[in-house]
């Protein structure tokens, strides 16, 4: 099956937005763990909690070749950034930094790191376990999930079947 | 995504996710002015069934702020009106992670 054209690339490279020790972006580049840790360390923290999602290799037992994410990116970062804030305020975390990919990740990459640090460990696991809890929820990022017989628009919110990923490029005239 | 600008007398839909799917789009010109409540109405005559498979379980974003789109049908003559110039977004459900 030939890969569908996937959605044209938001912008290049990464976007970011920060705060005090709040940081939040999406790459079309692999994600670096070691920089994110080392974004959140800090002498006032105990514990860094690092959460790495990766591209499973199989959905219900049908085999994954690779995913794919494709993002309204100026609303995406502003929620990203707005989850961020109140986890930090809610855990009363040192910091916290979310990176998200964007494009083709494949089997065993990950797509999503996220990174906070706190006094102690109790804050960093529930920290880093409801930040993540929430992106899913909220950001406005899709996944194409694809197998050798094509792709299919997977949505958080139910595990229904999504809809198949279709060609979709702006040169066709619509009909009016 | 640079999305062309829209022409004079426009706004801009932006599609996302199995929203580009069925239309097989990035993005719309409309017409504006438009209020937001007969926004699916037009999509629905361009592209039949939308409403069912699509903008039934999505959300709807006007200029990055989310938009109930019954509540400003329900509120008639005083309810949002979509501006030329501005840019819209269907939201079908998200699946980040």
């Amino acid at each position: 099956m030939t890969d569908v054209k996937g959605p044209a690339r938001a912008f290049m490279g990464e976007q970011s937005l920060s705060e005090d020790n709040i940081y939040v972006s999406m790459t079309y580049d692999e994600l670096d763990a070691g920089r994110a840790m080392a974004r959140v360390k800090s002498p006032k923290a105990g514990a860094v909690v690092l959460f790495a999602g990766c591209t499973r290799d199989n959905f219900q037992s049908k085999t994954v070749t690779h995913l794919a994410y494709s993002t309204y990116a100026p609303l995406a970062l502003r929620t990203l950034l707005s989850i961020a804030r109140d986890i930090h305020r809610e855990h009363q975390l040192v910091s916290i930094s979310i990176t998200h990919r964007l494009g083709r990740v494949d089997i065993g990459e990950e797509s999503i790191l996220i990174a906070v640090s706190a006094p102690h460990r109790k804050a960093g696991w529930a920290a880093g376990e409801e930040c993540l809890e929430r992106v899913k929820d909220r950001v406005e990022i899709w996944k194409e999930e694809w197998f050798e017989d094509g792709g299919i628009w997977r949505s958080n919110r139910d595990g229904q079947a999504g809809m198949p990923v279709v060609d979709a490029s702006n040169e066709k005239a619509s009909s009016d | 995504m640079s999305t062309p600008k829209a022409p004079p007398g426009t706004f801009t839909l932006l599609y996302f996710a199995a929203a580009t799917s069925y239309t097989r789009r990035q993005h719309d010109h409309l017409d504006a002015p438009l209020p937001v409540a007969a926004l699916y109405d037009v999509l629905e005559k361009r592209y039949p069934g939308i409403r069912a498979k699509v903008l039934s379980s999505s959300a709807l974003t006007v200029n990055l702020d989310y938009v109930d789109v019954d509540e400003e049908g329900a509120r008639g003559e005083a309810g949002m009106v979509i501006k030329e110039g501005d840019e819209v977004a269907v939201i079908p459900p998200v699946s980040s992670g």
